[in-house]
């Protein structure tokens, strides 16, 4: 997947208020939904000032013409009504019952969701079941019901579809509103001593809007479907009234000797609900918070590189790892914006470099550079050139650069219990990460997997392999992370801030533990850290890193007794160091006064 | 686990017990009564009243609903007015055809809105993606009567290669074979419909998987990207879409009544319209009773299959 | 499935299994589409004709229609006399005849028959209702003179007593089968018919194989199934598509291309049935004759039924429909004359005339009526009445209807299909027949004159006196237009070219006994 950044949609989300509407017409698909809907509803509008003969108006002797006959575009019906005007004004009573109903239903659905998700307790299980019920009662039948109790008409058809759809309005507002009622601003507007109704209508509502907006949009088609199908069973529009319901259905008799009558106004039919459904999908993914934040956007298996990136030389050809002018970045809304910018690392073989710096500062973006982990789109790789033992991997075909990952270069990741897939057994994950390199028979596999927790220091690892991430310890998960990176026994591991999840305890033997293996292994590590008391417990050399920037480099004993950079002095003071602490804050503030001076 | 299914099981009782309620008020609100619909023309206010006489109907409401629970109790579902039969072996007989036909079109809506939402989703944006959400916004969008008899018009008449209605061949038939061959119209019209909200909701699960951590993880393996998509994402975007075929699976039940009378299928929703449309209390009552149960029955199957297949929720 | 026929052809059915995508009908197999499924195969307990189509050929009544009239001629019972003052009628029957069940058809079994449905004390009253039971109601008493003579007694003289004992109400079921199953007799049907009960199941077909010992000579075709098809259109689709051998009632859009179709026969026969609209004669511009005149002036009924019909009906002149020929009437139909009508509204001094016109989604004999009902409405407007339609389902309709249309509505749509002349003016004219008598004289008309004519109709048993009444009934009930007349139905019923024998009735009837295929 190596899209160029300047073309193809790429609906990310950006801060600036304008967006939601771009984002709709960014796609295409909706925007298409949208300008067809404009023009059916306009026409619709029109009607009484368009120039068509009475809809009603039977000629019986001139039934069933063909389509494009003199004076009827469209032929006539089965009493020589002109279709072309009966599907305008036809259009019209759909359209308006449909998106009447959409408002009823919304109306009363939400308003059963919003209190019924509020109040909660008792109230909310009595209306919650009362809702199932509506629910569990197959929904053509209760709208066949109510027609049949309150009798045949528009209006009836409008009332029964609105009451068949209220659930999904009432059960998907309770949902969030549920989330609403205890959170803080609302236990806060609570205690201000605002009444029940108010809070309501002025702290939750808005925040439900968005869900009864998409529910909406996703719903309207289907209403009108629904409006259509009732009157095409004999329940909507009275005669001679036209709507693309009856038109349907009593088209239907002609089905065989003249399908225009009934095909017209479904292709009508169709046009109208798939233009509100390719809408409302599109409504759905702006309103959508995950998507604005482009975090519905598939990522590709490798970050995209820019095709003409800036490829600087290999300069430490003996390195089994050098970064070389790194520059990666983000494409939002259009726009490219850098995250790391000019990075250049080396690893020797059996090395162990530290990258620090706070968060956001660009170490994980650089860490996850390397095997092209970064998530594309949005993410890009503007400039530079990674060279593993010598060979740029972002040159590499995709399925040289995969066999890479893990077998070469592998990953240690912070948080265990989001890295670890929550549906698989921790043995089988480990198998999985020798699987992918070598070829063993399932016996051997399981054998190795085993002998791989054990040596991560995991008790009864035969055992425990057939447990699943959340059922192990915040440790216990970060050594399976690293037993699944020794798997293959890497050149490189990449330790991207191994040990932040983890308590000083656990902390302190997982460190141990990697510089264990890297010593028995000679694997070179990369360590990302924003701890530099962890840094000198275990890195050769370090590299400090702000804003994107690698700001200073050196052996780990030099940079800590004469750091160079003020970024860097302040984040060693920031280490604590048992027996000083009282003199921890004059010690830090001397720095960051130092640093505040011009 | 086995305590929770009890108990959702439990829960139907009261849902049930309510919808039964509501359909004795409902059907006597409908204005005219079960005798019409015997008498056909001939319903004179005299012999209406006659007839209903005969059928228990001239009792209060409230006592004709006790009789009944009580004989529900029992075991005794009544008989049909319209059908002379007792209504249980009436519904049993028609419900066990709807069940074919949906569980048939939920396989294939499943199946169907599976592939191609994950396919949509791996695909996001290029033209596979663009076509399939067509496609399917295009399925949603189409009365399913009439796409329904589009097909018949095609496959039935023009072609002639599958039968036209019915769900079993006249004579020769009645195999397995047989009653695939009459189920694969029915069977798509009724699957396009929910296999497209499956489709877009796979997809968007599979979106937000595909965003995970695990899934890169997955990848800093080394693993080839089908494996990371297959073995990874889709097996934790399945977990989240199961419940959604849960209550489709009640629309597929729902929207059997317009292709069972198109397909002339011998199933529960085409029963039911007649039923109410003569006015058949008992028999509604009892159609309703199944219909209602086995969508509460589908949704919690839909919630174990989701336990089952996520060992968080399972513990 | 396969259990069913198990006298059938096993080579035919191992050949055809083999096919049976392509819907193709077994030989000798005759496959009927028919509108819905029967409520019952009790015929004393059902109304409609579409399951009068498949009683007919499980069962016997004494007498029945003879072929392509209404006629009685001889069925079950050999002969019968009438007495003089027309109130006893003695039959004497068949003789060894067999019920499919094995039981004996004899007069113990007509007595069973007629006190089940008549009589509220016999043992299997309770078996009913028996909504049609009124057409038997001028009977006091059925007497057993001997194992195969049985007497009727009647409790005043009542014409059209014979053709109502052809009609399906009259049909001849076991008692022994009553006996057996009580109320589930319906799903175990047994009679002496041409063809034997075998399956029912819901919704998908009931199945009859040859009654081998019939009286009147075994039909020629090994079974027939009557398939119920409720959609018209899936109904035409099968019979393109080859998954039946008859369909009935085809819809009129569809009949030109199977007319044209060399694969197909095209079946028609007029019949005993009248569409109509009910005029509410009480109150409202209708209360006024030149009104109800100018109304059927002011429809165009040849377009309605030439081209909304596409030519399936004539144009309706009266109650009685032209079936019935041997009464000779010379009424014509209302011409079309909108200026006509324009003028007896002015006449009448009615301004702008609203009516509200009840129309029906469907049912019996209905044919199109919304669309009719539309072409109505268009029609009325044009000559200068201002209609609303109410368009209800039919059962709705009926309740509404029936109970009249006082205070609700100025006209109604209706059809009846029946099996004497007496039939429809009785119960839908007579001033004795109003909503609140339990008759069906929905809009109130009441002519004294008329009432009488009636009356003296259905009491005379000789035949040519009774046309010469009820062709005074057209004249007086045409002129006072209690009704929007409209049209009569022929019926329709298409084949496939391999279907031979296959005749409609007048009484809308599907008789398959001399069918072959």
């Amino acid at each position: 997947m190596t899209v160029a950044t300047s073309s193809g949609p790429t609906p990310a989300g950006s801060r600036n208020q304008v967006s939601a509407w771009r984002l709709l017409l960014n796609n295409r698909l909706a925007a298409v939904g949208l300008v067809l809907l404009s023009l059916l509803v306009l026409v619709a509008l029109l009607a009484p000032l368009l120039p068509l003969p009475d809809p009603d108006a039977t000629a019986p002797a001139e039934r069933l013409q063909p389509v494009l006959s003199q004076g009827h575009l469209l032929g006539t019906d089965q009493l020589g009504r002109d279709i072309l005007s009966r599907l305008t004004w036809g259009s019209r009573v759909s359209m308006a019952v449909g998106f009447a109903a959409t408002l009823v239903a919304a109306a009363i659905g939400s308003t059963i969701g919003l209190v019924s998700g509020y109040a909660g307790g008792r109230t909310d299980n009595l209306m919650m079941r009362g809702v199932d019920m509506l629910m569990a009662f197959p929904y053509i039948l209760l709208a066949l019901a109510i027609v049949a109790a309150l009798g045949p008409g528009l209006m009836n058809a409008l009332y029964a579809i609105a009451i068949v759809n209220i659930p999904f309005f009432a059960r998907n507002v309770r949902g969030v509103t549920l989330g609403l009622s205890h959170a803080e601003f609302v236990d806060a507007a609570r205690l201000s001593g605002k009444g029940h109704l108010s809070i309501i209508t002025t702290e939750v509502l808005p925040n439900v809007l968005p869900v009864i907006v998409i529910t909406m949009s996703t719903t309207a088609g289907w209403m009108i479907l629904e409006t259509a199908g009732l009157s095409f069973l004999g329940l909507g529009a009275q005669p001679p009234q036209a709507d693309l319901g009856s038109m349907l259905g009593e088209g239907r008799a002609q089905l065989f000797t003249a399908p225009q009558v009934s095909i017209v106004p479904g292709v009508m039919i169709f046009l109208i609900v798939i233009s509100l459904n390719v809408l409302g999908d599109g409504i759905r993914d702006v309103l959508d918070p995950r998507l604005r934040s482009g975090a519905l956007l598939r990522p590709g298996p490798r970050t995209e590189v820019h095709s003409d990136r800036a490829q600087p030389a290999n300069g430490f050809p003996s390195a089994v790892l050098n970064v070389e002018g790194l520059e990666t970045g983000f494409v939002r809304n259009g726009h490219y914006s850098s995250a790391v910018k000019a990075v250049s690392l080396h690893l020797h073989p059996g090395e162990c470099l530290g990258l620090i710096g706070e968060s956001g500062s660009g170490k994980s973006v650089t860490a996850l550079s390397i095997m092209g982990l970064v998530n594309s789109p949005p993410g890009v790789i503007r400039n530079g050139g990674i060279y593993l033992h010598g060979d740029d991997v972002h040159s590499m075909p995709d399925t040289r650069l995969i066999s890479c990952r893990g077998s070469r270069v592998a990953y240690i990741f912070q948080d265990p219990l989001t890295t670890l897939h929550p549906m698989h057994t921790i043995g089988r994950q480990v198998e999985e990460a020798i699987s992918a390199h070598q070829r063993l028979d399932r016996r051997a596999l399981q054998e190795r997997s085993v002998a791989l927790l054990e040596r991560v220091g995991i008790r009864d690892a035969r055992e425990r392999a057939k447990h699943y991430p959340h059922q192990l310890s915040g440790g216990q998960r970060q050594r399976v992370g690293i037993a699944m990176a020794l798997a293959n026994d890497p050149d490189v591991i990449v330790a991207d801030e191994p040990t932040t999840a983890l308590d000083v305890t656990v902390q302190a033997q997982i460190l141990g533990l990697l510089k264990e293996l890297r010593r028995e292994r000679g694997m070179a590590l990369l360590f990302i850290t924003h701890d530099f008391g962890v840094v000198a417990e275990i890195c050769d050399r370090v590299a400090v890193m702000k804003d994107g920037v690698v700001v200073e480099t050196g052996p780990t004993q030099e940079l800590l007794a004469d750091p160079q950079h003020d970024y860097t002095k302040r984040l060693i003071a920031c280490v604590p160091e048992i027996g000083r602490g009282s003199d921890f804050l004059a010690r830090v503030r001397s720095v960051f006064d130092a640093g505040n001076k011009p | 686990m086995s305590a929770y299914i009890l108990k959702r099981l439990l829960s139907i009782i009261p849902v049930l017990f309510g919808l039964s309620i509501i359909v004795f008020l409902v059907m006597s609100m409908i204005p005219g009564d079960p005798a019409i619909a015997i008498l056909g023309s001939y319903a004179t206010p005299e012999n209406v009243e006659r007839i209903n006489r005969d059928l228990g109907l001239d009792k209060p409401l409230v006592q004709q609903y006790f009789i009944w629970i009580g004989n529900v109790v029992q075991g005794d579902f009544g008989r049909s007015f319209a059908l002379n039969r007792p209504v249980l072996d009436e519904v049993l007989e028609r419900f066990r055809a709807t069940l074919i036909l949906a569980g048939v079109a939920l396989v294939l809506c499943s199946v169907m809105g599976l592939i191609a939402g994950v396919i949509s989703a791996v695909r996001q944006f290029g033209w596979a993606d663009k076509a399939i959400t067509f496609v399917v916004l295009a399925g949603i969008s189409m009365p399913s009567f009439w796409l329904g008899l589009i097909l018949i018009l095609l496959f039935a008449v023009r072609w002639r290669l599958l039968p036209a209605s019915g769900m079993y061949a006249i004579y020769g038939g009645g195999d397995l074979k047989d009653l695939l061959l009459h189920l694969i119209l029915p069977a798509s019209t009724l699957a396009v419909v929910a296999a497209g909200v499956i489709a877009r909701l796979t997809r968007a699960a599979m979106l937000e998987v595909l965003r995970q951590d695990f899934v890169r993880t997955a990848r800093a393996k080394g693993l080839p990207e089908r494996q990371v998509i297959y073995r990874h994402a889709f097996r934790a975007a399945l977990v989240g879409v199961i419940p959604v075929i849960g209550i489709q699976a009640g629309f597929v039940l729902g929207g059997a009544v317009y292709i069972e009378t198109v397909f002339q299928w011998p199933g529960i929703g085409a029963m039911l319209v007649k039923a109410i449309s003569t006015r058949d209390i008992l028999l509604v009552q009892g159609g309703v009773l199944i219909v209602a149960s086995s969508h509460v029955l589908f949704n919690l199957a839909a919630d174990v299959v989701q336990t089952m297949l996520d060992p968080r929720i399972r513990a | 499935m396969k259990r069913l026929f198990q006298g059938a052809a096993v080579a035919a059915a191992i050949a055809l299994a083999s096919f049976s995508a392509q819907a193709q009908t077994p030989p000798n197999v005759l496959i009927v589409g028919q509108i819905a499924e029967p409520k019952s195969l009790d015929p004393h307990a059902v109304t409609a004709t579409n399951d009068f189509r498949i009683l007919v050929n499980l069962y016997d009544g004494l007498v029945r229609y003879k072929d392509g009239t209404l006629e009685v001629e001889p069925s079950l019972a050999e002969t019968w006399t009438i007495s003089d003052d027309g109130k006893t009628y003695t039959f004497k029957l068949r003789e060894g005849v067999k019920f499919h069940d094995g039981s004996d058809f004899n007069a113990e079994a007509v007595k069973f028959n007629f006190d089940r449905m008549l009589k509220e004390d016999h043992p299997f009253h309770d078996t009913g209702p028996f909504p049609l039971a009124f057409n038997f109601s001028a009977v006091e008493a059925v007497n057993v003179i001997d194992e195969n003579t049985v007497e009727f007694k009647l409790k005043e003289p009542f014409a059209p007593f014979l053709s109502n004992l052809a009609y399906p109400t009259g049909l001849i079921i076991s008692p022994a089968a009553v006996e057996e199953y009580g109320k589930d007799f319906g799903r175990h049907p047994s009679g002496t018919g041409a063809f034997k009960f075998t399956e029912w199941q819901s919704n998908q077909l009931v199945a009859a194989e040859r009654n081998e010992n019939y009286w009147d000579g075994a039909p020629s075709l090994e079974a027939v199934v009557f398939r119920p098809i409720t959609d018209s259109n899936t109904r035409v689709a099968e019979m393109l598509a080859g998954g039946i051998d008859i369909m009935v009632e085809v819809p009129p859009d569809n009949l030109a291309s199977f007319k044209s179709d060399s694969n197909f026969k095209v079946a028609e026969q007029a019949g005993p049935h009248v569409w109509f609209g009910i005029l509410n004669t009480k109150e409202g511009p209708f209360a006024d004759k030149r009104v109800r005149q100018a109304a059927n002036f002011a429809v165009n009924k040849e377009t309605l039924v030439n081209d909304v019909l596409q030519g399936t009906a004539t144009v309706a002149a009266g109650p009685i429909p032209p079936a019935f020929n041997w009464v000779n009437s010379s009424v014509e139909p209302y011409p079309y004359d909108p200026e006509r009508a324009k003028q007896l509204l002015a006449e009448a001094g009615v301004e702008d005339p609203k009516l509200t016109f009840y129309v029906t989604e469907g049912g019996s004999g209905m044919l199109n009526p919304v669309t009719m009902g539309a072409a109505i409405q268009a029609d009325l407007e044009a000559a200068g009445f201002a209609v609303t339609i109410e368009s209800y389902e039919w059962n709705t309709f009926l309740g509404r209807v029936n109970e009249g249309l006082e205070s609700k509505a100025d006209m109604a749509e209706m059809a009846w299909m029946t099996n004497d002349p007496d039939t429809l003016p009785y119960l839908t004219l007579r001033t004795e027949a109003l909503p609140a008598n339990g008759g069906f004289n929905s809009g109130y008309y009441s002519n004294p004159e008329l009432d009488q004519l009636l009356e003296r109709a259905r009491r005379s048993t000789d035949q040519s006196e009774r046309a010469e009444l009820y062709a005074q009934v057209q004249e007086i009930v045409h002129d006072d237009a209690p009704w929007l007349f409209v049209a009569n139905w022929k019926q329709n019923a298409v084949t496939t070219a391999a279907v031979e024998g296959f005749e409609l009735e007048p009484s809308f009837l599907l008789n398959l006994k001399d069918v072959s295929k």
